[in-house]
Order: structure tokens, then sequence, then C-alpha cells
């Protein structure tokens, strides 16, 4: 199937999870009204910069293997945790996401010694507003197949944990068409602009 | 047939349950185009709506969920009339002329502008492709479903009320979260689709009927149509690698009475359902009749995201003005030019100011101002969550931007002039939109108060044929310049008492006009404003970056008794409360240095400048302050180490730290020897790794401790490190990385190094490194800022 590129992605921003991710401990951080002031502005501000898209593809699995998912098409991913996880899955959902470049740039400019405590803040935003966009994108494929009566299963992995090494990031880029996002990957895998992820979930029939 | 109306006036309408899991239970293969499939097995899905109707359901789908072009070009189909007249009609064999039949209208798989690229009229225009082949196929009401952009849904019933006025169902699919996946919660696509025309709103599939139910009880106040619940058959599960719906049919009619309780009037099933449900569900329900409709008769807006309520005893309303080019040459310039940057910045600071609402205003010489404001209402709507005012003199234009805007908007405004009013409230009636009605007509602004109401009272009962209700409408009083009318203030003032007190309706005012050509406006602007709220005043156009405006509100809110327990009041002037961070270091300093280190616990940045200079001003010796700044930056230290302040809190302090000392540093230029002494510490973010913002908060607390540092940066080469270790004669050198391929190379220098003989401690760092891969390289492992500041103390 093709890729599904969306342009615009509607993420209610995850308050509690940017706060999470940066240290914040309920019943133990204190913070004063006006440190909690400049946190949220900050939040708000890094908004600004952010520019969800995101891009998803359905790929039907031909094979697998004790060590790897050969997909249809002939592309595979190497992985014996994913061997285990999608082997009653009928199709793979490739998805990637991104924040886009503003706000990368931003960060490295505040960061590099302007105003490191909104880069710390736009960082931890726009991470965790691209995983609310692979949120969004499973949501989207979810009700995309209801009524094929098949299920995006719920849990999805990234390359780089585990057995799925980084390097499967080649044939997920290639697959999702990430460059179409503005995003390319680098030697050592890693997707620019930094706030950009790749994941994938299984598609099992009901 | 049966009349659908009449039955909801006495009954619960039973739905009927899923298609798409009958069909492929019946032999349907998976991947299959349902409609394609069902014109070649015509008797199987005949089967299914005969089972349906045979359980009890009033009302079937037809089989046309994907008929529209997108979704049939992709099984490379095209021929929609047809498809969809030849499975209606299949439908209408199967289940005779008693049942009725809803031509089922489904998502195109596409988002719409302003939230996708699908162009609105395109889609508008692909679903009257479909709306006309279903009604040649004879069916006799419509069902808009498992809708996941509240725009998709607002484009389908346009389409179908543009061709038809027969009955139309809209039913959205909300998520675990409570709102659709474009961020819609259940109340804001009530009050938008009821508005538009829908005649019942609900949701299906999704959630179970446990969940679902929770949707419908949120309506419920505010439904002034039918509600509709389809849920699935329970959530779905995992059990032994198969996706099972686990809700039996006994089960899940047992839900059936509590969701009659909540309000609902017509309930089927949705994935997972079977005949067997429906007929259970039937069964449960069949001696219930509907609870009588008890909807709040509120004046509402919404955004595709929000609802706003506009009442006599909540906080009065801000509406932010500023995006208007009266008076803005900036602004001006941009409209004309077609960007809109300066458009979202007003957007997004008026929403943080304090504006529930904005106003917008494009009205600019040398524009099309109805393709600028279509525009422009596109783009808010998705930037900001606040529901919109369109405010132009032109009908054409308020059109155009009603049409695309996704949520329930307010006009600004409807005059008593005769060509417009019938022509402006036809418009508004078309889309649902709220109106402020300005009390003006063909002979310009009444000066009395008396003359205004008549007009008033003009305006409201010509809406009434609209289908307009006094909640539907904002009575603007007027503002007139007191400089130039002074008696005039007073007429607007009786104008807003009577509407407010006797007429029941609710009131706005642009509150700017007051004060033209006066000194500091803003002070007669919050004076007027506060005198307007002990009317009654319900809305207030005005700027939310004048202080005056939003603390007068705020304050005129609590003596009127919309702030219960002056909450809101107290909220906005709350004085800081002080947290114990250091309180008892600095009871034992001078007033200036305790100044001085407060001003870095708290992260005071902006502030703490002025408190160096006066601290140096005092008298203290500049060394004595730097003493007070480490002792500051310690007590933080120890803060975040107890995790009662997290990141922001500590970086906040260590940057206001860095900008004391730069202060500083003029005062201390003598003390040469302090400087000599420094340690120099290398920083680099290896080779092929681009993630440095740790990097960068590592190098910022070392040197707020004292020490040298040399930030190499980011992607930095073995080679590179190693060269700058021996030209720095650096004793600790800190490498960072965040990705396992880029880890590796930490390696490489520190082998590298070791085989150059290098006399230097490594400190490694970063989200995938290890203390024990940190060890494996011969480095010490440093878990944070804080962290590394103690390993490099350690190390020096």
């Amino acid at each position: 199937m093709k890729v599904v590129f969306f342009d615009t992605i509607t993420v209610s921003l995850p308050k509690d999870k940017i706060y999470s991710r940066l240290g914040y401990s309920k019943g133990k951080t204190q913070l004063k009204d006006r440190q909690k002031e400049v946190v949220e502005r900050y939040i708000e501000d890094a908004l600004d910069f952010i520019n969800l898209k995101g891009a998803g593809r359905r790929v039907p699995v031909a094979e697998i293997s004790p060590e790897s998912i050969t997909l249809s098409g002939g592309n595979a991913l190497k992985s014996k945790s994913l061997v285990k996880l999608f082997s009653k899955c009928s199709e793979i959902l490739f998805m990637g996401a991104t924040a886009g470049k503003k706000v990368v740039e931003v960060i490295e400019k505040n960061s590099a010694g302007k105003d490191i405590t909104s880069a710390v803040i736009f960082d931890a935003v726009a991470s965790e507003m691209v995983d609310g966009a692979l949120d969004w994108i499973m949501g989207y494929f979810g009700q995309q197949i209801r009524r094929e009566n098949k299920y995006v299963v719920e849990r999805r992995f990234s390359a780089g944990y585990g057995d799925f090494l980084l390097d499967s990031q080649k044939v997920m880029c290639d697959i999702l068409e990430i460059d179409k996002l503005g995003v390319v990957l680098s030697k050592e895998f890693i997707l620019l602009p930094e706030k950009s992820v790749t994941a994938v979930a299984g598609i099992m029939e009901g | 047939m049966k009349d659908i109306k009449s039955i909801l006036k006495k009954r619960i309408v039973i739905l009927d349950g899923a298609t798409a899991t009958e069909l492929q239970k019946r032999g349907m293969p998976q991947g299959a185009s349902p409609e394609s499939w069902c014109l070649k097995n015509a008797d199987i899905i005949s089967a299914v709506h005969k089972d349906y109707k045979k359980a009890g359901a009033d009302i079937v789908y037809t089989c046309t969920f994907g008929a529209n072009r997108i979704k049939l070009k992709e099984h490379g189909l095209d021929n929609v009339t047809k498809i969809n007249r030849q499975i209606a009609l299949i439908a209408r064999n199967a289940v005779g002329g008693n049942t009725i039949i809803a031509g089922d209208i489904g998502p195109t798989g596409k988002f719409i502008e302003p939230f996708g690229h699908l162009k609105f009229e395109q889609a508008v225009k692909v679903y009257k492709e479909q709306v006309k082949g279903l009604l040649s196929g004879g069916v006799d009401i419509f069902i808009i479903e498992t809708m996941i952009d509240i725009q998709e849904a607002r484009a389908a019933l346009i389409a179908v009320k543009e061709i038809t006025d027969k009955f139309t169902m809209v039913t959205m699919t909300y998520e675990n979260s409570g709102r659709t996946l474009g961020g819609t919660d259940p109340i804001t696509a009530l009050v938008t689709l009821q508005s538009l025309g829908a005649d019942a709103v609900g949701c299906n599939c999704s959630a179970g009927p446990r969940q679902m139910m929770d949707f419908i009880k949120l309506m419920k106040p505010y439904a002034r149509v039918p509600l509709i619940a389809k849920p699935n058959a329970g959530i779905p599960k995992l059990i032994k690698g198969q996706t099972i719906f686990n809700m039996g049919p006994k089960e899940f009619a047992s839900s059936g009475r509590e969701f009659i309780s909540w309000g609902v009037n017509m309930l089927g099933g949705c994935c997972g359902t079977t005949p067997e449900h429906i007929k259970q569900l039937k069964r449960k329900i069949s001696d219930i009749r509907p609870l009588s409709r008890k909807e709040k008769r509120v004046s509402v807006l919404s955004s595709a995201r929000k609802t706003i309520f506009i009442d006599s005893k909540t906080p009065m309303l801000i509406a932010g003005e500023c995006i208007n080019p009266t008076g803005k040459k900036d602004l001006k310039q941009e409209l004309r030019q077609g960007k809109t940057s300066i458009v979202c910045e007003l957007a997004k600071k008026q929403e943080r100011n304090g504006a529930g609402l904005l106003d917008v205003n494009v009205g600019v010489s040398g524009i099309d101002e109805k393709d600028t404001l279509r525009n422009i209402i596109g783009l808010l709507s998705v930037i900001s969550e606040l529901p919109l005012i369109i405010d132009s003199a032109r009908p054409e234009a308020i059109e155009a931007a009603l049409r695309i805007y996704p949520g329930r908007a307010l006009i600004n405004s409807i005059s008593a002039e005769k060509g417009k009013l019938k022509k402006l409230l036809s418009i508004a009636a078309k889309y649902g939109a709220m109106f402020i009605a300005l009390a003006l007509d063909e002979k310009g602004i009444p000066d009395t108060f008396e003359k205004r109401k008549k007009i008033i009272e003009y305006i409201v009962s010509q809406a009434r044929p609209n289908g307009f209700n006094k909640e539907d409408i904002i009575v603007d009083g007027i503002t007139m310049t007191v400089s130039s009318h002074p008696e005039q203030a007073r007429e607007t003032i009786k104008t807003i008492s009577w509407c407010s007190r006797i007429f029941n309706i609710n009131t706005v005012i642009g509150l700017s006009n007051i004060s033209f050509g006066l000194p500091k406006r803003s002070w007669v602007n919050a004076a007027y404003l506060a005198m307007a709220q002990a009317e009654g005043l319900s809305m207030v156009i005005a700027n939310p970056f004048k202080e005056e405006i939003i603390n007068i509100k705020k304050a005129s809110d609590v003596l009127t008794g919309k702030d219960k327990n002056a909450l809101s009041f107290i909220s906005h002037f709350r004085e800081s409360s002080s947290p114990n961070t250091g309180k008892s270091f600095a009871s034992d300093m001078r007033y200036e240095a305790a100044e001085l280190f407060t001003a870095i616990t708290d992260g005071n940045r902006e502030g703490v400048e002025t408190i160096v200079d006066e601290a140096v001003k005092s008298g203290i010796d500049p060394r004595k302050l730097v003493d007070v700044m480490t002792l500051a930056i310690n007590n933080v230290g120890d803060l975040f180490d107890k995790k009662e302040y997290f990141l922001p809190q500590l970086i906040a302090s260590a940057e206001a730290m860095k900008t004391s000392f730069k202060r500083l540093e003029p005062f201390l230029k003598k003390d040469i020897s302090a400087k000599a002494k420094k340690t120099v510490v290398i920083l680099a973010t290896v080779k092929g790794d681009v993630h440095d913002i740790g990097k960068n908060i590592v190098a910022l607390m070392l040197k707020n401790h004292g020490f040298s540092v040399i930030d190499l940066g980011k992607d930095i080469s073995p080679a590179k490190i190693i060269e700058q270790i021996k030209r720095h004669k650096s004793p600790i050198v800190g490498l960072s990385a965040l990705m396992t391929t880029t880890m590796v190379n930490m390696k490489e220098v520190t082998t590298m190094a070791r085989k150059q003989r290098l006399n230097c401690r490594f400190v490694v760092g970063g989200a995938v490194v290890t203390k024990s891969y940190a060890c494996s390289i011969g480095a010490e492992y440093a878990d944070n800022g804080v962290d590394a500041v103690r390993v490099v103390k350690r190390l020096r």
C-alpha cells in the first residue's frame, strides 16, 4: 500500500508527559508561581516552532523466520524480539513523525548559550509532541482498518532498542519515503532534523 | 415508511448492528471492497439487512460506508452514482417499505482543509455525488458515520443539506482520550453539528457501551437534537493472538437501559455486534420511553477543539480585538502581501493573555477580503483553540468564512439595515452561526436607549423565523466616543442593563472606541468596562494586552458574583508562594546578598543583574558575592538531587548564576590569580552525534563551578578531540553521545588517548551511556549535569 502523508497532525499538548520528561516528580518537586509561569510560557512558546508532520504505511508480512520478518516487496526487519511480538501479524504499520526543522534550529541556537532553559523545555515539548504524533498516526490507521476487521496492536517499537538495531532505520525510512517529510538519515542512522522518530507496530486480523 | 421524527417522540429508535464484520463472517474476504463485494453477493448483504430487521432494527444502514469517489478509487471503482443507487436498492428490496433505510456515508480517509490537503469544496463535491446516488436508490434518511474529523463531518452534512432536507444523523468516533483524532470532544462536535443542521448527533465505533455512555452524558445537557449511540461489542482484547470483542449479546443489551437513562434516543451496535445483539437490545428496552429533553438553553460557540458558553453566571468573556488592521500599518502590509505571521502571533499572544475568543477582521483596501478572511479563518482554526468571531461588513466574505470554519462561529455583526438583515440572517442560519445584533439601521446609530431597544427587538423578531432563539444572539450596546458624544456613554449602559435584566439576552461592547481622543485611554476603558459589567455585560471586545482591562475584568467578575469564591481573581494576583528553597541560608545574609541568593535559587534571570548592581553598590565585597552565588548554586544542586527541583529550575538557576558572574566580572578583574588557577575541561559530543543539549548543560554547570570549559561542539572527530587535549593540556575531558551507533566513538577517543599516553581523565554521559559502558572504556560516568560537576570536582 502507498504511504499516507499527514501535513497537519493535531496533538493535545501532553503537559504531564513534558513535566515528567523534565524530571518533575509529583509530591516532591516544588515550583514557585513565577517559576511555573516561566515553564508554562516556554511550553507554549515551543508550540510556535513545532510543525508536526507524519507518514504511515501498511506493509503486508510475506514471511516470518526465527530471526527476521520479511515484508512484501522483499525488505526485512531483523530482530528476534520483533519476530516474537509480530508473529501473528498479517501486516506491519510503519510510521514516522517529525516536529520539523524550525524547533530544532531554535533549540540549537538557544542551547548554545542564549537561553538553555528554553532549549531544555523546547526539547522536551518537541519530543513529547512527536511521540503524540505517532499515537495519532496509530489512531488514524486504527480507524481506517477497523472495517476490515483488523487492529493495530497498541505497542510500537523504534529501532535502537534491544536487538532491533538502529541500522533498521534505513529500511524504515525507505518504506516511509521519509525524505518527503523533510527528514534525512545520517550515516550513523540518526534522523535529521533531530526531533524525528520512526516506529513499527503490528496489525492483526480480528 | 415509518416517520423517523414521530417514532423519536414515542420511543427509542433501534439501529442495526455491524455490517462489515457480519459480511466477513459470511464469506467476504479480507481486503475486499465491501461495496463491490455486495454488488456481486446481493443475497448475502440482503440477508444481513433482513436479519437486522428481524432482530428489531427500525433503521438499517446501506452498505455504502466507503462508496465515495475517493475510497472507491482505492479499489479501482469509479461509477459512484450507480454503485450507491444499486446498493440502496438492495437494502430496500431486502427490508421492504416499512423499515427505514439510511444512506450510509463514511470518511474519505483524507483530511479536509484547513486540517489537510483535500479542499473543502472538493470534499463537499465528493459527498454530493454519493448523496445523489443514494437518493436515486430511494434511501429515506442519511447517516454520516465514523467521522474522525469534524471538518469532514461538516463537509458531508453540508453536501446532504444542499441537496435534500431528509433527516440526517451524524456520528463521530472518539478515541480513549475522549476526543476524535482531530481533537474534537463530544460537546464541541454536538454544538457544531446540531447548529449546522444535523437532525441527530452521536457517536459510533471505537468504544464499548461503558465508555460511550460517558460521551452521551456529556452531550445530553446541550443536545437540541436526538442523541445516537452505536457502540462496539465491548473493547477488543487480544486473546491468544486474536482480537476478540468479548461482549456477548445479553451483556451488550444490558447497557441499553442505562444508555436511555442518560438520554440516548437512537441505539444500535457497531463492530463486533450481530443481529443477536440487536435482538437482545430491543428486548431489553422495548418498554422504556426516551428521557424527556431537558437541554439547557445556552449561548454556545465552538472551534474544532473547544466549546465556550456565554451566560450570566460565568466570568465575562474577553474577545481579543487585535486581529484588525485598523491603525496597524504592519498588519495591513502583511495582509496585502498575503502573509500571516503577525496574525498568528497576535492570535497566540491574545490567547495567552486571557482572551476567550478572537475577533478576526481583515478589512484592508486593495485585497480580496473574501479570500483573505477565508484563509485567515482556516489558519486560525488550526493554530488556536479559541472560537472565532467573523468580523466583516461584507456578507459574501462572512459566508466564505463560515463555510470553512470548523466550528460554530459568531458573526460580527448583523444590523437592522434592510438590504443586509435578511441576507445575513439566512447565511447565519444556514451555517448555524451565532451573531451580534447591532442596534442600528439605515438611519444610523440611534441616540437614545429607547430607539436602540426598538431596533434590537426588531432584529430578534426577524431572526426567529430563521430558527434563532435569544441564546443565539448577542446584542452590541454600541460604544460611542465619550469625548465627542458625552451623553452616549450612559445610553449604551442603559441598553446593556435592559438587555441583561429585562430582555434576557447576552450583550457585548467594543470597548476601545469609548476613549478615542483621550489621554491615558486604558483607564477610561477600564472604568467603562467596570460600569458595563455591573449592568451584566456578557462579553467585551477589547485588547487583552492591557493590564488595566484584565485586572478590572477580574475584579468585576468577583463583585458581580461571576467568580465564585474569587478563585480566578486570587489565582490571577496570587503572590508567589515560597517553597523551602534556601530561606535558612538567606536569613543569615545581608539583605542585598540574600536577594542575590534568592534570585539565583529561583532562577530569576531577568532581575539578577539589578540585584548584583545593588549588592555591589551597598559595599559588599564582590568576592563575597561570588561565595553567596556558589552557596546558592550548591543549594540548587541539592534541591535537584532531592527532586525538589526539576531540570528547568536547575538550568534557570545556572543561567542566573552565569548572568551574575558576567555582571560581577569587571569588579573581579584584579583577582587574576583566581582566574589562573581554573582547571580546563574539554567537552565534546562525539563524531556522528548531533544531540548536544546535555553537553551544553554540563558546560554551563561546570563554568558556574569555576572550571574553564572548552566546548568543542558536536559531531567531533576523535582526532580533533585528541589534538585539543594536547593543545590545552586538559586534565579532564567530557564526552557525550545519545545514540548506540555513536556511543562507540567514545571508545575510539579513550583508546587513542591511551595509545598516545595522554594523561587525562574522561567523563562520559548521554541517554544510552551506562556506568558499565563507561567503566569498559576506562572512563568515569556522570548521570546528569549536577553529577558531572561532582565527578569533575573529584577528578580535579
